[in-house]
């Protein structure tokens, strides 16, 4: 699902240039859960943005469901971007639209037969734990409600590929907990996840198979 | 896909608001202009063409020529370069159009102790020979034959009505292109904020891959549905104002420019200005550039 094999990425700050990721090399299968662990500024999220082409290795090969990214043209990033869900720390959520709205949102973009938004973004709800409060709008929410439904929006295609950055970032320890438990149902369902989190902690209770980054490098693949 | 687009552009005019209702008040000014100068354009130019076909240049004669002189005259006349038609109006006849244009007073003529009207001949260009040049050389010609006494008539202010027409074809098109250009740059200001007040949106397509004319395509269709409004209401404007104005106008126009009527825009023109005014909107929206989002 994703093959990275000697990535660098070095971000251009005028005189200096700063290198964000030097030699990344992993693989993650297909049906997988594997926890990216590192500090604050470890290169985590660069990492997680050239798997999703938001930003372009300076090197290396990457691989994700089947594209080639360092070969996309900036025109066949979307068909890359569809195979995948993407859950942010802080949900980016869209205050204007209720929770069902902001799932269906997803569905109605990618041109999704209209017999199909409803059923499904309910189904995306029901998954996450918030079918009773569908009707609620963003500000309503509490935290962990809150980033259930970025999750509901992430799944509510149907992801080959999850891909989720510091999700419990925000959260206190049991709503963490919770968002990690949709997380693994999830996964359980057959979505492979790649999770990213500072929290050694948190990765520790995962259990999971973890790649470490430090400044950039990779010094830890086990589990 | 399409119903998305169109539920979402609207959606973006809400959100335009008052910037919005500018972007529209200025396409339709500028739709105004520009089809008011396009009005009077088109009915000086209708007048300048009846103008044209009527040019005469009149021959006065030295003498009533004799029935065998005459033929033989309007023969080397029609001969001559330019020449379209001929047409001999008598003392006797020139004395009678006097009488019918004094009208009331006609019967003035009935005491005057001779007919002091010269005979003449009345040369109608020929197509192509109704400009001023050409009806100089042509009256230099009928100037030459011995029969004439003096040449009358020729173009020149037919071709000054139409300097006047194309005058008001040029200012037209600046004054419309001023105000067509604070059209665009008020079409991309209100999209500009629509697309600020919707990054968020915008953000969540691009990471769910939404194809970029789905992104796209709303703002164009705003700004194109600005325009078709301003061009609307720019129709309205001008149709309301030659309904109230034509009638009023008319007689003036008849006795300055010979026109019986003024006339209102074509349907393909008409067609142009919606088009022209949907052209301006839809640019506006390509042209907005919202924050560079993911």
């Amino acid at each position: 699902m994703i093959r990275l094999h000697r990535v660098c990425k070095v971000f251009d700050g005028g005189p200096m240039k700063l290198p964000a990721l030097s030699d990344i090399t992993f693989e993650v299968d297909k049906g997988d859960f594997v926890v990216l662990s590192g500090a604050s500024g470890a290169g985590k999220t660069t990492l997680l943005r050239l798997l999703y082409a938001d930003e372009r290795a300076t090197d290396g090969e990457i691989e994700v469901a089947g594209f080639d990214v360092m070969a996309l043209r900036r025109r066949e990033v979307p068909l890359l971007r569809r195979s995948l869900g993407i859950v942010f720390q802080d949900a980016k959520r869209l205050s204007v639209r209720t929770v069902f709205e902001n799932s269906a949102f997803v569905l109605r973009v990618l041109c999704t037969p209209r017999r199909d938004i409803t059923p499904r973004a309910f189904q995306a709800l029901k998954a996450v734990g918030l079918s009773s409060r569908a009707q609620a709008y963003p500000a309503q929410l509490s935290q962990g409600e809150g980033q259930r439904a970025a999750l509901a929006r992430a799944i509510v295609r149907s992801p080959a590929l999850l891909l989720a950055d510091e999700p419990t970032g925000n959260l206190d320890e049991e709503m963490a907990s919770e968002i990690l438990d949709l997380i693994k149902d999830i996964w359980s369902r057959g979505t492979t996840v790649l999770l990213a989190t500072h929290q050694s902690r948190l990765a520790a209770q995962l259990k999971r198979r973890t790649v470490r980054l430090e400044d950039g490098i990779l010094i830890k693949d086990e589990g | 896909m399409l119903s998305f687009i169109v539920s979402e552009a609207f959606v973006d005019l809400r959100r335009a608001g008052r910037v919005g209702v500018s972007a529209i008040l200025l396409i339709t000014l500028s739709l105004t202009a520009l089809g008011g100068f396009w009005l009077l354009s088109l009915n000086l130019g209708r007048a300048v063409g009846q103008w044209r076909d009527r040019v005469r240049v009149v021959v006065f004669l030295r003498e009533e020529p004799s029935t065998a002189a005459l033929a033989d005259l309007t023969r080397r006349v029609e001969a001559l370069d330019g020449v379209q038609r001929v047409r001999y109006v008598g003392k006797a006849d020139a004395l009678k159009s006097l009488r019918q244009s004094l009208g009331a007073q006609g019967s003035v003529v009935d005491h005057l102790p001779r007919n002091p009207l010269p005979a003449s001949l009345e040369v109608t260009p020929a197509e192509g020979f109704t400009t001023p040049e050409e009806t100089r050389a042509l009256a230099g010609r009928l100037a030459s034959l011995p029969e004439a006494e003096e040449v009358q008539g020729g173009a020149e202010w037919v071709e000054g009505l139409a300097r006047w027409q194309h005058l008001f074809q040029i200012v037209g098109l600046a004054v419309g292109a001023v105000l067509a250009l604070a059209a665009i740059l008020t079409v991309t200001t209100a999209t500009t904020l629509v697309l600020h007040a919707r990054r968020a949106e915008t953000e969540i397509m691009r990471l769910v891959g939404a194809s970029e004319s789905v992104i796209r395509l709303p703002q164009l269709l705003q700004g194109m549905v600005q325009g078709l409004l301003g061009a609307v209401v720019a129709l309205a404007l001008l149709e309301a104002a030659f309904a109230v104005g034509a009638p009023r106008l008319e007689p003036l126009l008849q006795l300055t420019l010979g026109l019986a009527r003024a006339v209102f825009l074509s349907l393909p023109q008409i067609l142009f200005l919606i088009a022209g005014g949907a052209f301006l909107g839809a640019l506006g929206g390509l042209l907005a550039r919202g924050r560079a989002t993911a």
